[in-house]
């Protein structure tokens, strides 16, 4: 039991080091944004899709947004993939196309696999360009971002280009506060660090890129994943293809605003990216392809973050059995400064690494608000312990995957 | 003490020490005086005649008072509703003689002008200056910001800290330093020896015998989606070859004199383009760049450290202009880039790499 509880302790060591390491890095390192300064070309045709599921409160918004960018109107096309919605989704997007004859190609799908991959996959036959940009209908996006996310794919070894979410949602309550603290952490330090450092930004899905060719090379959208934009990235890295992160590329987003919805989503985003790592993980890291050696360790540990969570409460309770067994893991004075150390530095990194984003982003009071990321803490690692549970459940039972879409917020536009 | 009070006291202390750090964060979550979304650039684009535009707009107020001073031929003083003050010229070459000058430096005014403006030298304008014809400055002088809806030509030695932008060409002489953004919407010549960091025109060319018409009007673009090539170590394409396809290096490339590369390339390390090579697509590199003489790019030219271009390069075309960006940019005499030239720590304009 105590080499076990070593392990766990071990590998949260190794993931407090990483915290510390991308923060350091993104406060005093070299800022890598090599593609943001592309501000005059011969642009490429592209085409956007709209990931729509019963988006009636928001759809209007985004397509409203998407006529008004800075881009070639000749050389853009939206396509809003309305994805079996039962609301007035489709009539929005219909009035759409109408009002902006010729730049708008609204794919309706009525049957089908449920899910966003599914819809994105059946939507590929419409899609003629290399470049494809991906928006959730709950996005707004500004008037240049669509340049800022094509311009990477100058780049011949980039296959996907991620930009930054922004919560425009972060006032309501206290847990849109605290999912704000979450997505500048995630985004403005852990995201740009890795673009930094050359590791592994992740393909959100979302305010997002993707090279038709690397899609068509590694065999497409995979509409059994629960996360599609966690696969496409290892299945990018596994092929070559690089996924790039911009910073700078920033669109508002809606944040789930009530605790049940944020549980969902969460577990989903586990489960989907747990499935990856069964996936992928083992010939990610040893096996033959042309990521690097850096690539390797940063996609592993990429993968386990959601499965640190059953790993941090397995240690909780081991420690405490430990401790009731009357087993003294280390002696005397190692022990004191081990557990003094960790209180003082481990515990820290996560909170750390957000209070640096929140710096970074020049807020200023929000930040008062961090120790309150432990409430967020504690809802997380136990929601994603009980998704990893019940995913293990689901495959000694057969059971399929469920893809749950995230409930909005937003009153309807008129 | 009794035991009781003692460890209430431990209670109400130790609870006391817990919720302090929460002090804060209540506060502001009852007062929500953060709450409210980052700023997300929404409505411009980076748009490096931003800053152009908005003085145009700032300046509308002044149209006739303009209009005044240039059917009398006389200048007016005042105050913008801001509070600046400025000096409206009828006859632009009054500015050589005007009391407002004091000691090497203009009083603090904004100075609009009717007609061409003709600036005296060794001044410092500290604040932004329109003419509605040209602006000629003379030597060392030290601009904020310049909008000219003809042409601007900035004297030996002279700086500009924030931006400028001419609706003509924009010219500086030698030993010109561009700290802000340049902008024409006729094209840009910069003298030897000039450092920018962000320039953008139809064409920008160095030194006076770089000739924009000497540009192929087209140059032709790659297949839409070339085959890609990896190669893991260094590689060379090999002089007048033509190569068919995007290239990614993870080492050294070489692209051989006269060859002719039908696609995009990319390398980790450092790229070396001999003299008079074709790229129809993008060239990226990751290190330094070193490109030419004589060749032409068509696609975005990109190096995270250094690029080096030498004489007789072309990077876009009229028709299809390009950005050409990296840390560090030299560009010798001889070079036109269409487009942009952004250089993001130093750029220099040399007569000879």
């Amino acid at each position: 039991m105590i080499y076990v509880l070593y392990g766990i302790v071990s590998v949260i060591c190794v993931y407090t080091a990483r915290h510390y390491w991308f923060t350091l890095n993104r406060l005093f390192g070299f800022q890598r944004h090599p593609y943001i300064d592309i501000d005059t070309a011969d642009w490429p045709p592209v085409t956007v899709l709209v990931a729509a599921h019963n988006e009636e409160k928001v759809v209007a918004n985004i397509l409203s947004a998407l006529m008004t960018v800075k881009y070639p109107e000749d050389k853009m096309l939206v396509i809003p993939v309305n994805d079996r919605s039962t609301d007035r989704t489709r009539e929005i997007i219909d009035e759409f196309v109408e009002r902006f004859p010729g730049r708008i190609r609204p794919f309706h799908r009525k049957e089908g696999k449920g899910g966003k991959a599914a819809a994105l996959k059946d939507a590929m036959a419409l899609v003629e360009t290399e470049v494809i940009l991906i928006f959730d209908a709950d996005y707004i996006p500004g008037a240049g971002l669509i340049r800022q996310l094509t311009a990477p794919f100058f780049d011949p070894e980039v296959g996907g280009v991620m930009g930054r979410v922004v919560p425009m949602n972060c006032g309501t309550n206290l847990l849109t506060r605290l999912l704000d603290l979450e997505r500048s952490g995630g985004y403005q330090v852990d995201q740009q660090a890795r673009m930094n450092l050359r590791l592994v930004p992740q393909h959100g899905g979302t305010v997002a890129g993707v090279r038709s060719s690397a899609l068509h090379e590694i065999g497409g959208w995979n509409d059994t994943s629960l996360t599609e934009d966690t696969d496409l990235t290892y299945r990018l890295l596994l092929h070559g293809w690089k996924t790039v992160y911009q910073n700078r590329s920033e669109c508002y987003e809606e944040v789930p605003e009530t605790w049940p919805v944020r549980i969902k989503q969460i577990k989903r985003w586990a489960k989907g990216h747990n499935q990856a790592m069964v996936t992928y993980g083992l010939h990610l890291l040893l096996g033959k392809h042309r990521a690097s050696l850096r690539e390797r360790i940063d996609g592993t540990l990429l993968l386990g973050v959601y499965i640190m969570a059953p790993f941090t409460l397995a240690g909780w309770a081991l420690a405490l059995g430990v401790f009731y067994q009357g087993v003294v893991p280390l002696h005397g004075i190692v022990a004191i400064l081990s557990v003094t150390a960790y209180a003082a530095i481990g515990n820290l990194a996560a909170f750390f690494e957000i209070a640096a984003a929140v710096r970074l982003d020049g807020s200023r009071k929000r930040v008062c608000l961090v120790p309150f990321l432990i409430l967020g803490f504690a809802v997380s690692i136990f929601a994603v312990s009980w998704a990893a549970v019940s995913q293990v459940k689901d495959a000694l039972t057969g059971a399929e995957f469920h893809w749950d879409k995230t409930e909005r917020f937003r009153k309807a536009a008129s | 003490m009794s035991p009781f009070f003692a460890v209430v006291s431990l209670i109400l202390l130790t609870s006391a020490l817990l919720l302090l750090p929460l002090v804060p964060a209540f506060a502001e979550l009852h007062s929500k005086s953060d709450a409210v979304p980052l700023s997300v650039i929404q409505q411009h684009t980076g748009e490096i005649r931003f800053f152009a535009d908005g003085f145009r707009t700032y300046l509308k107020g002044l149209g006739p008072t303009l209009r005044e001073c240039v059917s009398s031929g006389t200048h007016a003083t005042g105050t913008m509703p801001d509070g600046s003050e400025y000096l409206v010229l009828g006859r632009g070459s009054e500015a050589l003689a005007l009391p407002f000058r004091e000691q090497n430096e203009f009083r603090p005014v904004m100075i609009a002008s009717a007609t061409d403006l003709l600036l005296p030298s060794e001044t410092n304008f500290s604040k932004d200056i329109y003419s509605a014809g040209s602006v000629i400055g003379s030597t060392k002088n030290c601009y904020r910001a310049i909008l000219a809806e003809e042409d601007i030509r900035l004297g030996r030695e002279s700086s500009v800290m924030r931006w400028v932008h001419a609706v003509g060409e924009f010219s500086a002489d030698p030993g010109c330093r561009l700290y802000g953004r340049v902008s024409s919407d006729t094209g840009i010549r910069l003298s030897a020896e000039c450092s920018f960091l962000r320039l953008n025109a139809p064409y920008i060319a160095i030194g006076p015998e770089a000739d924009p018409a000497l540009a192929p009007s087209q140059i032709p673009a790659g297949a839409t989606t070339p085959q890609r090539l990896f190669h893991d170590g260094d590689f060379e394409i090999r002089p007048s070859e033509v190569f068919q396809g995007n290239l990614v290096v993870r080492g050294r490339l070489r692209i051989g004199a006269g060859a002719r590369v039908c696609g995009s390339v990319k390398s980790e390390k450092e790229l070396l383009l001999e003299p008079g090579v074709s790229v129809e697509g993008s060239l990226i590199t990751a290190s330094i760049m070193r490109i030419g003489p004589d060749c032409m790019i068509r696609g975005p030219v990109i190096a995270e450290h250094t690029a080096l271009l030498q004489k007789g390069t072309r990077c876009g075309t009229l028709q299809n202009p390009t950005t050409v960006s990296a840390p560090n940019i030299q560009v010798e005499e001889g070079v036109v880039v269409f487009g942009t030239l952004w250089a993001r720590e130093q750029g220099q304009a040399v007569a000879s790499l």
